[in-house]
């Protein structure tokens, strides 16, 4: 079966040497397209095979100076390619329908795609590795590939900024990572993750500063507040295929990393569990109400990805909670729901992604609030993004609903089974999950309402227009995939099954705990059949009676436009303006004064605080150092005067000691 | 673990509740015409009205997609399934470890579709409601959770169908936190059953509806779904608030359904003479009060907790 993994690794070589033999950019895109569809493919065939017939696989390749690297494909890695392969797929047939657009604009999509691919190979490969300096350097490519894929329309403004964020953010990830690493190594005198796990006298001291880095290195990745500033800024530059990637899987591959650390690393505070659980409950609450603030649909979008990313470390916490006091039950509780909601939130985060890529091709541009009526126009694409929208609330029958549920659970027994004060702080962590899934509710219905429903806001009449084939196959695929595995949650706790089992060591145990959730389908399908029931009922009742079509009522006021709709702005006012201590709400007007006023305009933002707490450090920073920049001269003999002291004072080092 | 009740009087005690949801309207505006010294119409009215509405013919408005086509059965299904869950007397019909959190998220589902529909059909009213009804479930849903959550934390049973059993009169601090919970989950009916004085069932303004905005634009059977989910989910909360006085637990069957229907009437009379005595509250106020009632049911699971520590 690992040939199938090796042949997809090879198509996707192929790949990399294909945008130099194709001329036309059309053909390239679809050639180089499908070649990476095909490898990913493969290599889910592989993955999931492997996942579901469990043998643990590892390879190791003497290397001169490092020693053995292992490539190992264990539960926890076979679940992460597995998401990253299935992804991945996804964006290369959306990107197939969707980036002609750009090719019909001049652009050149030739550099695009090698990095594209590169970014595919990276991520795959990050997954498997498990030699930590084999994974910094995949790690180094995967960023890259990712910033240069981001950087696609560099003529922007708007574009390179979000490429630099990006490439800050990353290179602050991987300095950490570094740190985190090269302790390891000192201490245990390998590279191998498995080295790591099996040394088992770690200093308290060492352990937090590995934890610390480390936690807070692939915290950057995953964008965990403070450190999400990079995602609103780069998922909107970046074009609909790479955007739906970053957030559906870039961002998983820190998740992956923490996940990992928590598994090599033996638990022994319980601090960094309540820490985890605190920065992920601010990181979940904070980003839906920053989502709520915002006007441009990949921006609010990308303020989700950090809402999700938050459960997903409530989860996390949970589960280093459950390794602290030997609780296996919240070990495999936490972790399963961390790791479904992972996958889950890959997969409609892509669809949702994806979804607002062909929204912004038909509205020319991100501002939800000039969009309206879309249902009409992309109806495939309506419906796909309906489905997104209520997985993203967590809302049953859909795949949101199981993962926050086992989170939910983890809670709970996690209530039982701790004592003292935890169950009170998990009661209030329930209630912060909860509280998140009514703003959640409140933005998306305030996301899909504005763009899909009612009429157009800038004037433009409703006409159905073309999907493109590849893009409408991909929604309503990953929308259906959102289906089954929320109607029949059994589907995917097989998947985390194997690495459930290596966290605790008993298959079966860990089966038990997760398996009474996969039970929950009967409830689903008795609901949908109720649905049904009732649908039937309604359609002959209507039959019976007449139907007809008739203009909104518009209370007796009969002169409506659709300027007059509700818009998102005022739809979310409120609930911004009482966050406002945490958020950055600012309106700029001039109130109206005679009694024939003239054009007055409005305008209202919402400033991330967090972005210029981060800005502000930054010119703080600069200025520490500019204050220093008097050493640069640019004159020779200053230079040769410095590398005369240099010289010097290592001499004048060498005869005192 | 995912149990479907095998006694038919469960399912039975279910479609009676169906059946039952609109004499609570009822009943609530016949005490409401005479605390104001009307006559008023009979109980049964509402009955009339649905009949009359699943004849009527049903007016699409041209701006509606398919969303406000099944938004309605979407809407009544999940109150009706959230039915399914509460213990009436009998086992519940539905009931796993944690259908807890499927109540509250199957709530939300129709609340999601609810406000879809106004959003539907591009009127600037219906949009005024949708938005109010997202901004104060926002604040509704903790409340939720500090008592039917906090009390399954307490009593460690996480199905609606156990965890009112283990309420027994005589712990003084669990009287304590029960009738506070109750307390919490009037102000819960307030906000998710649009009453006041968060919303006023009978207003005439549409600028000043939430409820009743959201579904200017359904008619005919779809209106008649609105107006009984509507009506279902009134008794819903009522009989939370009711069970958490645990009456089936403490005076058995026969007994415990008279302690019920009592209490369901209380609180019906309650929720009339407010309506009667007091203004709607502007709705700028209607975050804080309905952040008091967080408040009143997060003091209330410290107290209990810390009394249970020391």
């Amino acid at each position: 079966m690992i040939a199938l993994f090796i042949i997809g690794l090879a198509l996707h070589g192929l790949n990399l040497i294909l945008p130099a033999l194709l001329r036309d950019s059309r053909r390239l895109n679809i050639a180089c397209n499908l070649l990476n569809a095909g490898a990913l493919l493969c290599g889910l065939i592989f993955s999931l095979s492997a996942l579901l017939a469990y043998q643990r696989v590892e390879y190791r390749f003497a290397v001169p100076s490092t020693g053995s690297v292992v490539i190992g494909f264990d539960g926890l890695s076979l679940f992460f390619l597995l998401t990253f392969q299935l992804l991945s797929l996804a964006a290369s047939l959306y990107a197939i329908g969707y980036l002609p657009h750009y090719i019909e604009r001049g652009l050149s999509v030739r550099g695009h795609l090698w990095f594209f691919t590169l970014l595919i190979v990276s991520l795959q490969l990050v997954a498997v590795v498990q030699n930590a300096l084999v994974f910094l350097v995949v790690w180094e490519f995967m960023a890259l590939g990712a910033y240069f894929s981001i950087v696609f329309e560099r003529t922007k403004e708007q574009v390179r900024r979000g490429g630099f964020w990006y490439l800050v953010a990353t290179h602050a990830c991987v300095l950490l990572l570094y740190v985190c690493f090269l302790v390891l190594h000192e201490v245990t005198g390998s590279w191998n993750f498995d080295d790591f796990a099996r040394h088992a006298a770690y200093e308290p001291k060492t352990l937090a500063l590995v934890l610390l880095t480390g936690f807070a290195g692939f915290g950057i990745k995953a964008g965990f507040m403070p450190f999400h500033v990079w995602l609103p800024n780069a998922h909107p530059a970046a074009p609909a295929h790479v955007s739906g990637l970053l957030s559906a899987i870039n961002i998983k591959a820190g998740i992956y990393g923490i996940a990992r650390l928590m598994m090599i690393l033996p638990a022994q505070e319980a601090a960094y569990g309540w820490g985890l659980l605190a920065v992920s409950l601010i990181s979940a609450v904070l980003g839906v109400w920053y989502a709520l603030a915002q006007h441009d649909i990949k921006k609010l979008l990308a303020y989700h990805s950090v809402e999700n990313i938050g459960i997903i470390g409530l989860g996390l916490s949970v589960a280093w909670l459950g390794r602290c006091y030997a609780l296996p039950e919240l070990v495999v509780l936490g972790f399963a729901g961390a790791l479904l909601h992972t996958l889950n939130h890959a997969i409609f985060k892509g669809l949702l992604f994806f979804g607002a890529g062909n929204v912004y091709l038909h509205a020319h541009g991100g501002n939800i609030e000039k969009m309206g009526g879309f249902a009409r126009v992309i109806p495939l694409t309506a419906v796909g993004f309906l489905v997104g929208a209520i997985s993203i609330c967590g809302l049953p029958p859909f795949n949101g609903f199981v993962s926050e549920f086992i989170i939910y659970k983890s809670f709970f027994r996690a209530a039982d089974l701790l004592h003292g004060y935890a169950p009170l702080l998990l009661l209030f962590a329930a209630v912060g999950l909860a509280f998140m899934g009514g703003l959640a509710v409140a933005c998306f219905t305030k996301l899909y309402g504005i763009v899909f429903l009612g009429q157009n806001r800038a004037g433009v009449a409703a006409r159905r227009q073309g999907e493109p084939g590849s893009s409408s196959i991909v929604l309503l695929g990953l929308a259906s995939l959102c289906a089954i595995i929320g109607i029949f949650p059994d589907t995917s706790l097989r998947l985390v099954g194997p690495a459930l089992g290596e966290l605790t060591g008993a298959d079966q145990t860990a089966a038990e705990w997760v398996s009474p959730i996969g039970q929950l389908q009967i409830v689903f399908l008795l609901f949908l059949a109720l649905t049904v029931v009732i649908y039937g009922v309604k359609v002959w009742l209507q039959g019976r009676t007449v139907v007809r079509l008739a203009e909104t009522w518009g209370c007796g006021y009969t002169a409506v436009t659709p300027r007059m709709q509700y818009t998102a702005s005022g739809f979310a006012a409120e609930l911004v303006q009482l966050g406002r201590p945490m958020l950055d709400f600012a309106v700029q007007w001039t109130p109206l004064q005679s009694v024939l006023p003239v054009a007055r305009a409005f305008h209202s933002h919402c400033h991330d605080r967090m972005e210029n707490g981060w800005l502000l450090l930054n010119r703080g920073i600069g200025r520490l150092l500019g204050a220093l920049r008097w050493i640069q001269s640019g004159d020779i003999r200053h230079y040769v005067l410095y590398v005369f002291a240099a010289v010097g004072f290592y001499l004048l080092c060498a005869l005192v000691w | 673990m995912v149990k479907l009740s095998s006694d038919p009087l469960s399912w039975l005690m279910c479609a009676l509740f169906f059946a039952a949801a609109p004499l609570l309207t009822g009943i609530i505006n016949k005490v409401k015409a005479r605390l104001s010294g009307r006559f008023g119409p009979t109980v049964w009215q509402p009955y009339y009205e649905l009949l009359r509405l699943a004849r009527k013919e049903t007016v699409y408005s041209t701006s509606a997609g398919f969303i406000s086509r099944v938004a309605p059965v979407l809407v009544w299904c999940t109150i009706a399934f959230a039915a399914l869950l509460l213990p009436l007397g009998r086992p519940a019909a539905v009931s796993f470890p944690g259908d807890i959190i499927l109540f509250a998220y199957l709530l939300a589902l129709g609340r999601f579709f609810q406000i879809l529909a106004a959003l539907d059909v591009a009127s600037s009213f219906e949009g005024m409601g949708a938005s109010r009804e997202a901004r104060f479930a926002v604040f509704a849903e903790p409340i939720f959770f500090f008592t039917i959550g906090s009390l399954a934390i307490v009593t460690r049973r996480y199905s609606l169908d156990t965890v009112f059993a283990e309420i027994s009169w005589r712990d003084p601090l669990f009287f304590v936190f029960v009738s506070v919970g109750v307390l919490s989950l009037f102000f819960l009916v307030s906000a998710e059953c649009s009453r006041m004085p968060v919303d006023d069932p009978n207003t005439h303004l549409e600028l000043t509806m939430i409820h009743e905005v959201m579904i200017l634009d359904a008619s005919g059977f779809d209106l008649a779904l609105y107006q009984h989910a509507a009506s279902l989910k009134l008794l819903l909360y009522s009989t939370l608030a009711a069970l958490m006085l645990n009456p089936f637990g403490v005076f058995g069957p026969a007994v415990g359904a008279l302690v019920y229907l009592a209490t369901l009437l209380g609180l019906a009379a309650a929720l009339a003479a407010i309506e009667t005595l007091m203004a709607r509250f502007r709705l700028l106020l209607v975050p804080q009060f309905l952040l008091f009632g967080t408040a009143i049911g997060i003091l209330n699971i410290l107290i209990f907790t810390f009394s249970r520590q020391s």
